[in-house]
């Protein structure tokens, strides 16, 4: 994670690239099959279970989604329409 | 585009094991200890403990991040939590 000597700035940037990432892909394999607590747009707050995402975070696969209305059996929430997720792993 | 998703990955870097303050769209804020953010999505990661000893998990989708301002520089401790949170190989889902 630190810096190399003589590295330049460019590999610096893609080694820091790619631990972020490697994080990032692996908090989200530790969310599947769990409880997750979503805040949406318009103060909405949903609970589902977790399956996976699109590697370019674009859709959450779900199940068990609790909405205000109901459950529904599986559903796709899209990012774009989700301002934070919450679980505990 | 916010300013957040403009950083670089550098940027980004210097985040980690810090304990920040995130505003987000709607007046929604969060604090806690940053394990990553996402070089794809911008998605900042935060990690919590929680007084019965447990840890919450919060994901701040890059696209709703307004503001992220540090709040402590953290400690050792809990440097080494976050350091090999998810990183142990009890996680069969994964197979290099």
């Amino acid at each position: 994670e630190s810096p190399r000597l003589g590295e330049s700035l460019e590999c610096q940037e893609q080694r820091a690239r790619a631990v972020q990432r490697e994080r990032y892909l692996r908090s989200l394999l530790a969310m599947g099959g769990r409880q997750v607590s979503f805040t949406l747009h318009e103060g909405v707050r949903v609970t589902a279970c977790f399956g996976a995402a699109d590697l370019d975070v674009a859709n959450f696969y779900v199940s068990q989604l609790q909405t205000p209305i109901g459950v529904q059996a599986e559903a796709l929430l899209r990012c774009s329409d989700i301002i934070a997720y919450t679980f505990k792993p | 585009m916010n300013e957040w998703m403009k950083k670089t990955p550098l940027e980004w870097q210097d985040y980690i094991y810090k304990e920040v303050r995130v505003t987000a769209s709607e007046k929604k804020e969060y604090k806690g200890w940053v394990l990553t953010t996402d070089p794809v999505s911008a998605s900042i990661v935060l990690v919590n403990f929680l007084e019965d000893g447990s840890m919450s998990v919060t994901g701040v989708m890059g696209h709703a991040v307004q503001t992220v301002e540090t709040v402590s520089d953290g400690d050792r401790r809990v440097r080494e939590k976050l350091m090999h949170l998810f990183m142990s190989g009890d996680c069969q889902a994964y197979s290099p």
